[in-house]
């Protein structure tokens, strides 16, 4: 029985870490904006369809040009829409980009047609990995390490660079922060677009696992809240545990009640939210409260 | 020079004034039109626009809408029109299906995309008198314990579809593992599969209900390639169905364990690709079928025509409904719900060998169902399928093949 709790174990870890990718987007986008961004995954969405696109037309390399193409399309939405939330009420924010999110999803639906788009995993990357009992095919491996890799340098990004600094500063005291010269609004262009960006590349990774539709980020978003309201809103390394927890529960609860698989993340959150309100690693935040 | 005018005048009013007594008074008799004269006549459809089902829908509206354009778009000589609304829920299906009644005077509705709407759609219907063609839902109740007058179905109830599936899943063995999905339409398939599997004398190598909109199949195919059965007995739906064999083939099973089905959409298949694709499906209609009558190669050709793509399957369920419909108005001669529902009750399609027609006593669609297999060598984005054979092959026993009264259960109200 042990080798099957760990094979699920492993496997519920590659469903968490794209949960992780998609939530830490999030998180950042509503630590440092205060955003809560509904159109979150519209832009994973937007990340698997520019991967298909690239895949077709120039190979498996250009795929990764598809993370940073959203990203752009997330900043000029920053610029056009998002930027003119940042001092309303959050309510707002939650409408528009709950339309931005259906706009989103009717221009792929518009380009790219409304029957799912077959796209599986590169040959490279085929077979498996077999560590004792435990069996994971070469293509999640890597997701598991692209993942890494990707939280690696944000996190190196966020705590050693200027430009990590001077975001932390903004998302405590915005105020202060331009009051020291800082082009702020700048500053929350490009943290909008890199929210965006790592929403992409979530979708990206997952566009050779799940089915490409256009309503396909209906099975992202919620886990998405839901890994952030568990680990605590905006904070990065909560996102992550949070993430890996959730995909490990819902692993684990396929294997011994399948049923109750869709529903576990939320009772999940309930409990962890009675527990601890502002969850896992969730901090007092000035400017919300 | 007066007189020759006036003389030319009077008989000219006489002329106006009696056309239009004649205009006034022709609707008295003609049969019931429920809209006036200027209105035209509107037909509700009530199909998913998002989720999971979407990619279906898509197919079916245009199937739909192509069925309505062949007659240029007319319905007994007046104009006629769509109106489609969104069934994101069974609770906002009745809500949608009770505005398409009483906000735009709609006189029949199409539509019931997922089974679990269906069933809440066919009670609206019968609570609103409202004549309801059911074009993709295939839960055997829809038809069975819970038919009424005023719903018709298309699609093959699950229970026939299964016990048309079981012999070619039987072919691999008779160790089985249900994989379905935990709503109406994957309970119906797990309770008829279980009771056929029962009664051959096989076993359950396993039983899982999957949640819908699954996003990692990867932990049920553990358990599944754990328990090694003979064979999955599927019942999935839509992208979730796609979902699992993109994922079936990434963990290396495709080959290896049988995957079968009942009520496979082309679109569920397409979205999986070449590499992925595998199994023995149950389906309704398939563009490549050479035996489709020539009527339907002519849609066919149509469809590609317009849409520029192979027809799916989805596209001729839509098409299909939707003539059955429009054919019954004009044959009842009027867009009074009961004249629509006595209408679709005669209605008969025969063409080369190929006839449908809704069963008097349950309103279920008699017609024959293919089996189809993934080939081996998919030569393009859309030939996946050799169809092995058309069920049942004696037309005479479709009525059998479809269940007597009493094993159906519908007592019409």
């Amino acid at each position: 029985m042990l080798d099957v709790i760990l094979s699920q174990v492993a496997s519920g870890l590659v469903l968490g870490s794209l949960y992780v990718l998609i939530a830490i987007g999030l998180s950042i986008i509503f630590g440092l904006l205060g955003i809560v961004n509904f159109a979150h995954g519209a832009f994973f969405t937007l990340g698997a369809y520019f991967a298909l696109t690239l895949y077709r037309s120039f190979g498996w390399p250009a795929v990764v040009l598809s993370p940073v193409i959203v990203g752009g399309v997330g900043m000029i939405a920053e610029r056009l829409l998002i930027r003119r939330l940042y001092d309303k009420e959050p309510l707002l924010s939650l409408i528009v980009t709950f339309a931005l999110a259906l706009m989103i999803e009717a221009s792929v639906r518009l380009i790219w047609g409304g029957i799912g788009q077959p796209f599986s995993p590169p040959h490279f990357l085929g077979g498996f990995l077999i560590w004792g009992p435990i069996l994971i095919t070469k293509y999640r491996f890597a997701v598991l390490l692209t993942t890494a890799s990707v939280l690696l340098g944000l996190w190196a990004f966020l705590t050693y660079t200027p430009f990590g600094r001077i975001l932390r500063a903004g998302s405590r005291d915005a105020e202060m922060v331009g009051l020291l010269g800082i082009n702020l609004p700048r500053v929350f262009t490009w943290v909008f677009g890199l929210g965006c960006a790592i929403s992409g590349l979530a979708g990206v990774l997952a566009a050779p696992l799940w089915t490409v539709t256009p309503s396909m980020a209906t099975n992202a978003i919620m886990p998405a809240f839901v890994v952030v309201a568990i680990g605590g809103l905006g904070s990065f390394a909560g996102a992550v545990i949070a993430g890996l927890l959730v995909g490990v529960v819902i692993a684990l609860t396929v294997q011994f009640k399948p049923e109750a698989s869709g529903a576990v993340m939320y009772v999940f959150m309930a409990l962890m939210l009675l527990l601890r309100p502002r969850g896992l690693l969730g901090e007092r935040w000035e400017r919300f409260e | 020079m007066t007189e020759s005018k006036s003389g030319l005048v009077l008989p000219r009013r006489r002329a106006l004034l009696g056309a239009a007594s004649l205009a006034a008074a022709a609707p008295l008799g003609r049969p019931f039109v429920a809209n006036a004269a200027a209105e035209p006549i509107r037909i509700g459809l009530l199909l998913a626009k998002t989720g999971q089902i979407a990619p279906q829908t898509e197919y079916l509206a245009q199937g739909t809408y192509l069925a309505l354009e062949e007659r240029g778009n007319t319905i007994m000589g007046q104009p006629a029109e769509l109106v489609w609304l969104d069934e994101p829920s069974p609770q906002d299906a009745t809500q949608n299906m009770r505005k398409l009644v009483q906000e735009q005077k709609v006189c029949a509705i199409l539509g019931g995309s997922l089974s679990s709407n269906a069933l809440a759609e066919e009670a609206t219907a019968a609570q609103l008198k409202i004549p309801f063609v059911c074009d993709n839902a295939a839960a055997t109740d829809i038809t069975g314990k819970n038919c009424n007058r005023y719903t018709f179905r298309l699609n093959t109830p699950v229970l026939v579809q299964s016990r048309m599936l079981a012999p070619y899943a039987m072919g691999y063995g008779k160790r089985w593992y249900f994989l379905t999905a935990s709503f109406a339409f994957g309970q119906d398939i797990l309770r008829s599969s279980r009771a056929l599997l029962k009664e051959a004398g096989g076993t359950e190598a396993g039983v899982d209900e999957v949640p819908l909109n699954t996003a990692d199949f990867s932990s049920f195919i553990l358990k599944i390639r754990q328990a090694k059965p003979d064979v999955v007995l599927g019942g999935l739906s839509a992208g979730d169905l796609s979902t699992f064999l993109k994922q079936w083939n990434e963990l290396g099973m495709k080959g290896k364990i049988p995957v079968c089905e009942i009520a496979i959409g082309d679109t569920d298949i397409w979205a999986v690709g070449k590499e992925a694709a595998t199994g023995t499906y149950t389906a309704l209609w398939w563009y490549k079928n050479p035996n489709n009558p020539p009527e339907e190669k002519a849609f066919a050709e149509s469809y590609q025509k317009k849409f520029n793509r192979p027809a799916a399957d989805k596209a001729w369920m839509g098409w299909i409904t939707a003539k059955s419909l429009f054919e019954s108005i004009e044959l009842a001669k009027s867009t009074e719900p009961m004249a629509i529902v006595e209408g679709l009750e005669n209605w008969k399609f025969i063409s080369a060998g190929t006839s449908y027609s809704y069963r008097k006593f349950d309103h279920q669609m008699l017609l024959k169902n293919l089996v189809v297999q993934v080939k081996d060598n998919i030569p393009d984005q859309w030939d996946y399928f050799d169809v092995k054979a058309s069920l049942p092959e004696n037309s005479a026993d479709l009525e059998k093949v479809f269940g007597t009264p009493e094993e159906v259960g519908c007592k019409m109200t």
